[in-house]
């Protein structure tokens, strides 16, 4: 048995709690009552996977089926992966201890640009082929991916058999029905494959042809059969009468965010021109106090949590946030819970209201101002003034807070050199008026933390046209903010630009990038957003090896007319909004969000639903 | 406020539990029970719990001791059900009732200890002739530093007993307030003098005793 073999070894591993499973809320089913077998992956660790609210929602979702079982898979550390090699011990899944192969489908959860060399890692060590062409005709396993990543499935198009779009709660268990009709026929992959075709938000990379210019641009994307030319996301219609689960896996070992999460609205309204979340999760839906409040309680109530948090692209965004807050603080105060508020803006909170947040707010003030001036501000459709900015921070002085993070981005699209000089200058001002507060905290000075990233233009957004910024550019950018800073009560940081480099490309490549994964992760490359394991040398003899330049994906600006390698898949949002949002940039104008106006960005048009009455 | 003692057993998948894991798993587990757990009264109120003795990672136990305090009496008996309705795989709780000795009053533990290897016959002359010697030293860490200390006196073994996977014997060990020693140490030191490796040893809590020789439970 797989199990014994295991917990020989586990002693001798890091956290060993991760590898057993075990843990409250994980469902046990019979299997030999159960007909379908979904094996849910997260390509990074068990701390950082069990943080992740989709994989609860979805691993409740499908295990509320009787007759379908969803497990949990983590990619192992290293130390237990080499343990795991030199065994012969396949990837297995956490709640039966089972191989991986013997499941009927093995979904990856993609999150993020830098984890795609784990999901091969992970189908390696689970003896599946990572190629989707090399699995042969046997029906199982499917091997399936979903997530903000995939909105472009082009970089991972050769390692899946379907690619779902969009949000999961309805098309994940029409694609297991479906899988389960044709596992009781005896079908061949490729049958089933035809047919999940044609099932809405099911991407089937294998039964599209590319064809490229001799510039190396995309000339078409074929589809074979009766393959649909475009596929078209899912998304929730009703976040009221959408699952939610009541109960969560809560992990023995510490994660990240070991907490209750409750989703509080889906979208955003403020179309911030670089921010990929903003546009790929329209419609805006929110979900009504009554039901997060009750959710809320019952998974207070069945976990045992004592730490809550409001999950969301902008929580301060809901219609009835003070009466929410208020009646969550009531709850969570009387029974010694902690409410987390991430994300939030406090500056039109009443009086009472701020009272109450004072008591609950413990964690650091954040801001994501993005740009240091406000032509850039406008630029990006980041709607936050100066004013807005320092008025919150004052708000947060006299509540007795002493520290402040600023979040910036670097390289945004039309930047001049003022701009990054203003960010050295927005800190300034807030640390001049720290000092002019007569009750500010006695006795301590002010520290203003500045984290600028590398802008990294994303798929479906405005900037899905625009250049990111070279290394050289970067660092005389960060070389020009350092000499503008004059006092040290400003501590500036900044994310690895060769990162912000691979983000650009595996999030606007198309399907020649495959070969560049895999070469990478043959070459060793894993994890590779964790900083100690990031081999950006590796990746660069990969790029060469495979003749493809980095520069053509992320350093050059795409015509509007350009065929872009994800043009077949549809978010809702048209490109001609897009090249329209892109174009209003260049001139430094703002779009107003999407409750003062709709902005026609295609949603409406395509699904026929109104985001506000 | 009334006192209460549990006893529970941690055994299969629950021996990955690590100690301040468990202590964590176990907060939360009374918020699931319902029982009117006492909150301390400080700044930053928490339920009361403590343990009489850590156990260490992947070692099982018969006989794990847990303290907390509630603020309305409730039934031995529910306390035991309650718990046990919220517990994951591994964790049992046998019974619950009111402390008479205190935690103070532990002198060591009874461990039962069975070590795997291919040639058990040898591992079992080996460890025997080990146990012989003169004096057993290991480096131990404490709160200042690595030292080394001198296990003969303390260990208690009983006598070997040998099968086609397994050397098995029970040993009584100091534990307690003042000196804490882990059946691992013993291993450990053994596992230095022969040149073949031990596969797996399965170490288990059986009982605990007090500094008078009684069983404390």
């Amino acid at each position: 048995m797989l199990k014994d073999k295991i917990e020989k070894y586990l002693l001798s591993v890091q956290k060993p709690s991760r590898y057993i499973g075990g843990e409250c809320g994980s469902v046990i089913k019979d299997k030999s009552k159960v007909d379908v077998r979904f094996a849910f992956c997260f390509p990074d660790s068990y701390d950082i996977g069990m943080s992740h609210l989709g994989m609860k929602i979805l691993y409740s979702l499908i295990n509320e089926r009787e007759n379908y079982w969803c497990e949990r898979v983590f990619a192992p550390w290293e130390d237990f992966e080499a343990i795991m090699r030199e065994n012969d011990i396949p990837l297995y899944a956490l709640e039966s201890l089972d191989p991986v192969k013997e499941f009927d489908f093995v979904g990856f959860t993609m999150q993020y640009e830098l984890s795609y060399t784990n999901v091969l890692n992970m189908l390696d060590l689970a003896g599946i082929p990572v190629w989707a062409k090399d699995r042969g005709e046997e029906l199982s396993p499917i091997v399936v991916a979903g997530g903000p990543c995939v909105c472009n499935p082009e970089p991972l198009a050769d390692f899946f058999d379907i690619i779902i779009l969009g949000e999961g709660e309805e098309v994940n268990l029409e694609i297991m029905d479906l899988y389960h009709e044709f596992k009781r026929k005896g079908a061949k992959r490729s049958e089933f494959l035809r047919a999940v075709s044609q099932i809405k938000g099911a991407y089937v990379p294998s039964l599209y042809d590319v064809e490229y210019n001799a510039d190396n641009t995309v000339k078409a994307v074929v589809p074979k059969g009766n393959a649909p030319a475009v596929v078209t996301k899912r998304y929730i219609k009703d976040m009221d009468s959408v699952y939610y689960p009541e109960n969560f896996v809560v992990p023995f070992t510490d994660i990240v965010h070991n907490r209750v999460s409750v989703e509080v609205l889906r979208g955003c309204i403020r179309g911030c021109r670089f921010c990929q979340a903003g546009f790929i999760y329209r419609p805006f839906r929110e979900k009504s106090t009554l039901n997060i409040c009750k959710q809320s309680k019952v998974l207070c109530e069945n976990t045992g949590y004592d730490e809550l948090s409001l999950c969301s692209l902008s929580t301060s965004d809901h219609s009835d946030i003070n009466n929410m807050l208020s009646n969550l603080i009531d709850y969570t105060e009387g029974e010694h819970i902690n409410l987390a508020l991430p994300s939030l803006r406090i500056d039109n909170f009443s009086e009472e209201l701020l009272e109450k947040v004072k008591k609950v707010r413990k964690s650091g003030l954040t801001f994501a101002p993005e740009a240091g001036t406000q032509r850039l501000r406008d630029v990006i459709n980041k709607n936050v003034t100066e004013e807005e900015i320092m008025n919150t921070c004052r708000i947060a002085f006299e509540g007795g807070y002493s520290t402040v993070k600023l979040y910036f981005m670097m390289g945004l699209p039309t930047e001049t050199d003022e701009d990054i000089v203003g960010i050295a200058e927005l800190a300034q001002r807030i640390v001049d008026m720290y000092y002019t507060i007569e009750n500010r905290p006695k006795g301590r000075g002010v520290q203003v933390s500045i984290s600028t990233a590398t802008f990294v233009p994303k798929p479906f957004t405005p900037f899905q046209f625009e250049a990111q910024d070279t290394k050289e550019e970067i660092e005389r950018k960060q070389k020009l903010l350092i000499d503008s800073i004059k006092t040290k009560k400003i501590k500036v940081s900044w994310h690895n630009s060769d990162v912000s480099l691979l983000e650009a490309v595996l999030a606007k490549g198309d399907r020649r990038l495959s070969e560049v994964i895999f070469a990478a992760w043959k070459k060793g490359c894993k994890f590779d957003s964790w900083g100690e394991h990031f081999k950006f040398d590796k990746w660069v003899e990969a790029f060469e090896e495979c003749g493809i330049s980095p520069a053509f994906y992320a350093h050059r600006f795409r015509e509007y007319d350009e065929i872009l390698p994800w043009d077949h898949i549809n978010y809702y949002v048209s490109k001609n909004f897009l090249i329209n949002e892109d174009k209003t940039a260049r001139m430094a104008k703002t779009t107003p969000n999407c409750r003062q106006k709709c902005s026609a960005c295609g949603v409406v048009k395509e699904t026929g639903v109104r985001c506000f009455d | 406020m009334i006192k209460v003692r549990t006893v529970f057993r941690k055994t299969g998948r629950a021996k990955y539990i690590s100690h301040l894991d468990l202590n964590r798993f176990m907060l939360r587990a009374f918020r699931r029970t319902g029982l009117p757990i006492w909150y301390t009264e400080g700044y930053n109120p928490h339920p009361y719990i403590a343990f009489a003795l850590a156990l260490s990672l992947g070692y099982e136990s018969d006989c794990e001791i847990m303290d907390f305090n509630l603020n309305s009496e409730v039934d031995f008996d529910e306390i035991v059900s309650k718990l046990n309705a919220v517990m994951p795989e591994g964790i049992e709780f046998i019974s619950a009732f009111a402390p008479v000795n205190k935690i103070t009053a532990i002198a060591r533990s009874e461990f039962s200890v069975k070590m795997f290897c291919d040639d058990t016959q040898k591992l079992m002359k080996d460890f025997s002739d080990f146990l012989q010697r003169d004096s057993i030293i290991v480096e131990k860490k404490t709160k200042k530093g690595m030292s080394e200390i001198d296990l003969k006196p303390s260990v208690e073994t009983s006598e070997l007993v040998c099968d086609d996977s397994c050397v098995s014997f029970n040993v009584i060990l100091p534990a307690g307030t003042q000196t804490n020693y882990n059946p691992s140490l013993l291993i450990d030191a053994f596992k230095n003098v022969i040149n073949y490796p031990i596969d797996m040893v399965k170490i288990c809590r059986n009982s605990i005793i007090s500094d008078n020789g009684e069983k404390f439970l």
